[in-house]
Formats: structure tokens, sequence, C-alpha cells
């Protein structure tokens, strides 16, 4: 049985060590794009507790990504924090951001949930835009420092802040797993399955999706303030609709419900935009196309399709 | 006696909130009749203002010609959808379909920024671009186009859902859908006139609206929240509530944006959807 669970293991001990060594081999063009795509993996993991496992439709994890992001920097940069007290700092923050627009709009059934997030992702960027003595509006926010180097580990060149990214993005993947897998994933679950039923066993319902949707806001602003002083420059429009867009994206390619399937599908959907690159219009019709498909024909997105063609050998 | 630049403003608020208040009618009718917030009527707000844009400076078709043609045009998307893409969804929840309705929009969008460049185009109708003094208001012949235009539409839209027989199908699918097709109500009938419904109102109040805005790629989102937040304040499935509503946001808009704040025009919509949620959910005139 032990060799059955090395074997099993085997491809993610293959893929982390390959990416551990990537800036050993690789351009830096393709580190930064690796980069970014784990900070999607971790925006989309953390979006999973809150869609796939409590079944409830958000659309504004861009908001709370850019939220830590500007935040982050603004404390480092006009304050003169030090990156590892701004870090929590702007994370807290953007938890109690989702606490409270959470609040009124997760107590009610249906769509006014997601709704109310649209909207929260526009209010963002709004904000991001029209601030401008605190955001620099739409020139940008310039000047953000890399992460302070910790004793003989320095953060300021990209190899090691991509290292910071990879394992950061291990650590959380880690704990959404143990979260996912503990007795409140179980009652996320049960809400996810039916959520009159669940309230109707005594389960506090709105009090459990308020906790999910903190999470994933967490989870997102977490990686926002990677984002900033990873990218050292911010401008609204990386923040606007379209970021939170993608995330649903990827979480749907991916499968929900899953952890690994978001992960998995960051990586996919990366690659595919920038390998399409250089047919813009084609390629956000394309996402679109490709998601709708999806939701009619494979609902379960990759991780159900590698399922299915995994049973299907298992038999044949 | 009254400052002219208010009763200007409060004529452009009125106006303002007649567009969303169309447009949340048709949402509010798709809500109620399938739990379907439709996102996609905000592609349909793009698309069918394009394509009036096309009929006036292609075909040089008089305004009222392009209105009709591109009501068609946002019916046939509508109605298309709703057979094509949420009917097959229904089976497998409300979030598949929300999902499908937001990337239907992601992908109207694109389209249109892919067909007609992302620059903004301007819908000229000189006919009706005269301008007007009544009273001391300064306004545009257009304008007074929207208001009767609106005013004349919501009269017929209280008649049609009142006294027609699909308008009281309508109603009964929305008030509870097992027992009205137990009835014999034939619901796919009633989700496509739903539809088709909404989507002659959205495309409606984006063709009024656009000759005093532009025509761009991005106009569809911010009328589209606003319809929802219009619809959410007003109360779930009322259509009284959605013209109230409407007006009530539309005046809040143009009055924060000279007295408040200009830049966050956009944004008071949202501080009225988080008070609407905390304080009275049901909306104002909900029944639940």
């Amino acid at each position: 049985m032990a060799n059955y669970k090395v074997v099993r293991s085997l491809p993610t001990i293959i893929i982390l060590i390959i990416l551990i060594t990537l800036p050993l081999y690789a351009s830096s063009y393709v580190v930064f794009v690796v980069a970014i795509a784990l900070l999607y993996a971790m925006v989309a993991a953390g979006y999973d507790v809150l869609l796939g496992y409590t079944g409830q439709l958000s659309f504004c994890q861009g908001a709370f990504y850019g939220i830590g992001a500007y935040l982050s920097a603004i404390l480092t940069v006009n304050y003169g924090w030090s990156f590892w007290l701004a870090m929590p700092t702007s994370v807290l923050f953007v938890g109690l951001v989702s606490a409270i627009i959470g609040y009124p709009a997760l107590r009610l059934r249906g769509a006014y949930f997601a709704v109310t997030t649209f909207f929260l992702a526009h209010f963002v960027y709004l904000l991001f835009l029209n601030e401008v003595t605190l955001t620099g509006g739409p020139l940008g926010f310039r000047g953000i420092r890399p992460p302070e180097s910790i004793g003989p580990l320095s953060f300021e060149s990209m190899e090691n802040g991509y290292l910071l990214i990879l394992f950061s993005f291990i650590f959380i993947y880690i704990l959404l797993r143990k979260f996912v897998n503990s007795n409140v994933g179980l009652i996320l679950k049960s809400i996810e399955q039916d959520d009159i039923l669940a309230d109707s066993i005594g389960i506090n319902t709105a009090a459990y999706k308020l906790l999910s949707f903190v999470i994933s806001a967490t989870v997102a602003g977490f990686a926002g303030t990677m984002f900033a002083h990873f990218f050292r420059l911010l401008h609204p429009t990386t923040f606007s609709w379209f970021l939170s867009e993608m995330v649903v994206i990827i979480t749907l390619v991916g499968g929900v419900g899953t952890l690994i399937g978001p992960v998995l599908g960051a990586g996919i959907v990366t690659f595919i935009l920038e390998f399409l690159r250089f047919a813009p219009e084609i390629r956000y019709i394309g996402w679109a196309i490709a998601l709708i498909a999806i939701l009619m024909f494979e609902p379960k997105g990759l991780i159900g399709l590698i399922k299915r063609v995994g049973r299907r050998w298992k038999y044949a | 006696m009254i400052d002219t630049l208010v009763l200007t403003q409060l004529l452009n608020g009125a106006i303002l909130g007649l567009i969303y208040g169309l447009m949340a009618i048709g949402l509010t009718m798709i809500w109620s009749v399938t739990d379907l917030p439709d996102f996609s009527q905000g592609g349909i707000y793009i698309i069918s203002a394009y394509v009036a844009y096309w009929t006036i400076t292609l075909l040089n078709a008089p305004y009222f010609l392009a209105l009709l043609i591109g009501a068609l045009a946002g019916i046939l998307l509508s109605v298309s959808f709703e057979r094509v893409v949420y009917n097959r969804l229904r089976p497998s929840g409300v979030l598949s379909c929300l999902l499908a309705a937001i990337a239907l929009f992601f992908l109207l969008e694109n389209i249109a920024n892919a067909l007609w460049t992302p620059k903004a185009k301007i819908m000229s109708v000189p006919e009706t671009e005269v301008t007007l003094n009544l009273f001391g208001i300064v306004t545009s012949y257009h304008r007074i186009i929207i208001f009767i235009t609106s005013v004349i539409l919501f009269i017929f839209i209280h008649l049609f859902i009142k006294y027609t027989k699909i308008g009281m199908a309508i109603r009964a699918v929305a008030e509870d859908r097992e027992i009205a097709a137990l009835m014999g109500i034939d619901t796919s009938k009633v989700y496509i006139a739903t539809w088709a419904f909404g989507g002659a109102l959205t495309s409606v109040a984006a063709i009024l609206i656009s000759p005093l805005y532009a025509v761009w790629p991005g106009m569809g989102t911010l009328p589209l929240l606003k319809a929802l937040v219009v619809v959410i304040l007003g109360g779930f499935g009322s259509i009284i509530g959605a013209l109230v509503g409407g007006l009530i946001l539309g005046l809040i808009e143009t009055f924060g944006a000279i007295y408040v704040s200009a830049a966050y025009q956009h944004g008071f919509a949202f501080i009225i959807l988080l008070l609407t949620l905390s304080l009275r959910p049901r909306g104002l005139f909900g029944r639940r």
C-alpha cells in the first residue's frame, strides 16, 4: 500500500521539483509567467472554498486581490512600514471588508449575494481610479519595494521573489486542504448540497457562508500583497472586473470543489492566455465560449474529465 | 422660486430613472419567473445599441425604425439564449445558469469589441438634437422623446401584465412554477415570452439613452448593475417597484453628482444596495 501512495504522489513531487528549480534553467519571462500563474492558483483555490465547497457564487476576488495589493503598497511606500507588517495588516483589512460586505448579502438566499459582489468589484475599481492621492489613479502606483530580507534571505532578485510566491502558495494550499478536510469543511459541503436542509438540522448557514467568504477573500488579499511587491507596479485596470471573471473561469475550467482543480486551471488558463497574446480580440471571445461549453458539457471541469478518462482506462 | 438648475436636473434624473426602470422591469420579470438575475441582458444592451447605430448610419434610417430593429435584435438574442443555453442548464441549477449568463455577457461585450473596435461611437440623431427651453428648463427634444416613450411603455407593460392571457401566465409562473404547470400553463412558452419581453425592454432602454451618451463595448456594465440594484430596491418581481426604484436611483445619481461627488456618481447605487439588503431586504414593494 505504501508503494501505491508513493506512485500516486509521484506526479506532485515531480511538478514541485520542476517548479522549485525553475529559475535555474528557465528564462526570466517564463519564471515571471509561472509566478503570476501561482498567484492566480492561490486566489482560485481560495475561491473554490466559496464556490465549490459552499456553493456560493461571487464575482469580486479581483477586488480583494486589488485591495490587498494597494493597501500593502500604500502602507510600505507612503508610511514606510515593513512588508512583513504591512502584509498581515492588509490581509486582516481585506477580511474585515469582506465580512462587512458579506454580512447583509449572505443572510439572503438566491442571487442577491452574486449581484452584490459583482457590484463590489466595480465599486473597488472606481475607488482605485478616483482616489488619486492614495492610489495614483490612472497613472498607476510606482515605487513599491520587494519584501525586506529576513537574515540572509533576500527577496531583491526576481528569482527569490518567485520562490517566496511558490512557498507561500504551497503553504496556503496545505492550509486550505486541511480546512476543507476538517469538520467545518464537511459543514460547508452540506450547505453546498442543500442549504435549507442544513439550516433545518441546526447549522447556522449564514455564519458558515460568511466564514467561507472571508477565507476566500483573505486568501485573495494575501495573493494581492504578494503581487504588489513582486510586480512593483499597480494599475486600476489590473484589478478590474476582468480579473474576477478570470478567477471564476479558472476555477470552473479546473473543476469546482476539488481544490487541486483550480490550481490546474490557473496553470492552463495562464498558459493559453499567454499563448494567445497575439490575438487579443479572439482570446476573450474564445474564453467566453469555452466557459459556456464547459458549463453545458463538462460541468466538473478538467478534473472531471481526467477522472472520467481514468475510469475508462481502468475498466478497458 | 426654485432654481432652474434643480428643475433641469430633476428632469434629467427622472429620465435616467425611467431608463433604469425599463431595464429593471425586464430583469425583475426574468428573475421572478426563473430565479435568475439575467446578466446577459447587459450584453443585449450593448449589441442592440450597436444594431441601432448601424441602422442609422448605414441605412440612414429614421430613429424610430432603428429603435424597432434594435429591439427585434434584442428579442432574438434574448430568446435564443433562453432556448439554447438557459433551458438546457436549468436542470443543473440556478448557479450554472447565472455563470452562463455572465459568460454570455462577457461574450457579447468582446464580440462588440472585435466587430466595432473599442472606440466610442456617437449615435447622432440630428432631428432630435434640438435644444428646447421649457419654462426655464433647458433640455433637448430627445430627452422629451425618452420621457414620453418610456411613460407610454410603462402604461403598456402594466396593462399587458395585468390583463392579457400571457401576462397572467407569466405572473402565475412567477408565483409558483409547479402549480402553474399543473394548471395547464405551458411554462416553456412563458419562459420564451418573458425573455422576449426582457430583451425588448433592455434594447429599448439602451437605444433610447444612447444618443445622449456614446455607444461603446463597455457601455452595458453600469446600466446592468444599476438595473439589478433597482430590482432589489424596488422589490423582487414588482413592476411598480422597478419604476419607483428606478426614479429614486436616477434622482439620487443626478443630484449626488452635483452636490456630493461626480467621481462616485456610479457608486451611489452600491450604497443603496447595501442599505436595502441590510434594512429592507424585500425591497420597497416586495411581498416576501
